[in-house]
């Protein structure tokens, strides 16, 4: 019963919250440009406005388009379970570890571009195309990352990450990797940009390009929700946190205020990432995850060394 | 916290590989001679040394300061356009690179038998930042990355003494300073000449007659 209540707990924690880490990584680069900005809280604007709009579906769209967003949504969810946030386990970590992760984001993905393939457009099929090529390139970084985490951690389960303390020279190399990774799996700036729908640059824009209405927004969802998992598999990997003491109510307000801005410490170098690069022209994103590759292979080597 | 600045050297090396125009590397050139700097700054703290700080102070001003600074000024003067040129492609420099660092870790393991593990780290980031800078100067087209490749190497030389023998002795290593700095500002003069007489700086180009 408790077990079926932490469950819930996380999913509504990461339902609710994961547009608002977007939000912030907006608001903290429009602070960045000296501009006023959106709202911290436009993503949920722009959520309630995507399910009250009515959908419309190709005429020449196959079952798989209408199956893709609810595949993404449920596997983000899925994913999300398997990354231990507000307490140290993951809810369902007996089921899975971070090469599970990987691979569960990479069938959500899979199921997009096979619908951006499926309505037939000419966009669509230019976005999978631009997708399965950067996916194919990050895959190998999280892999990695997964191996360096064996190596230093002694397990890849997420959990088993938790209180140990142990900040090393492979550790910093590997959350360095899978920086870069995230980068490009969650479509930021030196990769894609989330900010523009200009139709030569944009990857998973154009992908989506032909939904409309709630399952639009169910992607968007599920994008906010695998942001927001990675860069808690970043926190655990870089700021594995000790167990929590609530005895004294001034180390629980320490506590939690570390554990919170852990997470801040991310949102904002990924801001200053976006804001001080320019978009790479899409086959230079090869010598970028190429970097984030060999980052991966130093960590590797760093953690064989045992520093 | 030694490991974690040698880590730095090494990546910051391996960031002048993926470099593709002229002043990425020589941003990543600054950001290996800062690297520089802290892992002096700390063995001078270390071992409470005073004439180690002046030589960490040197490296900050004269390496990661004043040569990008001419550097910089160098590119600005000649307007040659920012290409790097490049005979072997990035995807290719970084796989070299790895190959390198394989190479340079796997030799200084042999030569160190009795020594440390830090020992054998310093050691192999050395010859790695040396390795770098000689397939700089090989494989890139434009005349400004042989220098910065002669200067990579320079660091990765510094640091190989410092990791052998502790270090030269500091007259010496201030010697070294000033020859390296001045050899910077003669070479870019070299250059802005060579600019001058052929309108580009492509090494590949300098055996043709001119007539």
């Amino acid at each position: 019963m408790i077990k079926i209540s932490v469950i819930i707990l996380q999913l509504l924690v990461f339902i609710l919250a994961a547009p608002f880490l977007s939000g912030l990584i907006t608001k903290i680069k429009n602070f960045l440009r000296m501009r006023q900005g959106e709202s911290i809280l436009q993503p949920y604007y722009h959520l309630a406005k995507l399910f009250s709009k009515e959908e419309v579906v190709s005429e020449t769209t196959s079952w798989v388009f209408k199956a893709a967003p609810f595949v993404t949504i449920v596997s983000s969810l899925a994913a999300a379970l398997l990354v231990p946030v507000f307490i140290f386990a993951a809810p369902l970590h007996i089921a899975g570890d971070l090469l599970a992760v990987i691979f569960i984001f990479a069938l959500g993905r899979f199921f997009l571009a096979l619908a951006a393939l499926d309505a037939g457009s000419s966009f669509g099929g230019m976005g999978s195309s631009r997708e399965m090529f950067i996916s194919s390139l990050a895959e190998p970084v999280l892999c990695l990352v997964a191996a360096t985490a064996v190596l230093h951690f002694g397990s890849t389960d997420l959990s088993a990450f938790s209180g140990m303390h142990a900040l090393s020279a492979s550790v910093i190399v590997a959350a360095m990797a899978l920086f870069l990774a995230v980068i490009a799996e969650t479509s930021r700036v030196p990769v894609d940009n989330q900010e523009t729908h200009l139709e030569l640059t944009m990857i998973h824009e154009a992908m989506v390009l032909e939904y409309s209405g709630r399952p639009l927004a169910l992607i968007a969802m599920a994008s906010y929700i695998k942001q927001m998992a990675w860069f808690f598999i970043i926190a655990q990997i870089v700021f594995p946190i000790s167990l929590p003491c609530f005895t004294d109510p001034a180390q629980a307000a320490r506590w939690i205020l570390w554990y919170l801005s852990r997470i801040a410490i991310i949102a904002l170098s990924m801001a200053l990432v976006e804001v001080s690069m320019s978009k790479m022209r899409l086959f230079r994103t090869a010598d970028f995850l190429g970097f984030a590759f060999v980052l991966g292979v130093i960590a590797i080597a760093c953690a064989i060394l045992g520093v | 916290m030694q490991e974690i600045v040698l880590i730095g050297i090494l990546i910051s090396t391996c960031l002048m590989a993926v470099a593709k125009r002229l002043p990425a590397l020589i941003r990543s050139f600054r950001y290996q001679s800062f690297f520089l700097f802290l892992a002096t700054f700390l063995v001078a703290w270390k071992e409470a040394q005073p004439d180690l700080y002046v030589v960490a102070g040197l490296l900050l001003v004269i390496k990661a300061a004043l040569i990008p600074h001419v550097l910089y000024r160098i590119i600005n003067k000649i307007k040659v356009g920012q290409d790097l040129g490049l005979f072997i492609n990035t995807q290719l420099s970084l796989l070299c690179a790895l190959l390198f660092a394989y190479l340079a870790w796997d030799f200084s393991s042999k030569l160190i038998v009795y020594g440390s593990h830090a020992q054998t780290g310093i050691l192999s980031v050395a010859l790695f930042s040396v390795l770098i800078g000689f397939f700089l100067m090989i494989s890139r087209i434009t005349a400004l990355a042989q220098i910065i490749g002669l200067l990579v190497m320079e660091n990765g030389l510094f640091l190989l003494a410092s990791a052998v023998s502790g270090g030269m002795p500091f007259f010496v290593e201030i010697a070294i300073f000033f020859d390296v700095f001045v050899s910077v500002v003669i070479m870019g003069f070299f250059i802005y000449r060579i600019n001058k007489f052929f309108t580009h700086i492509d090494v590949n180009k300098l055996s043709n007659l001119k007539g």
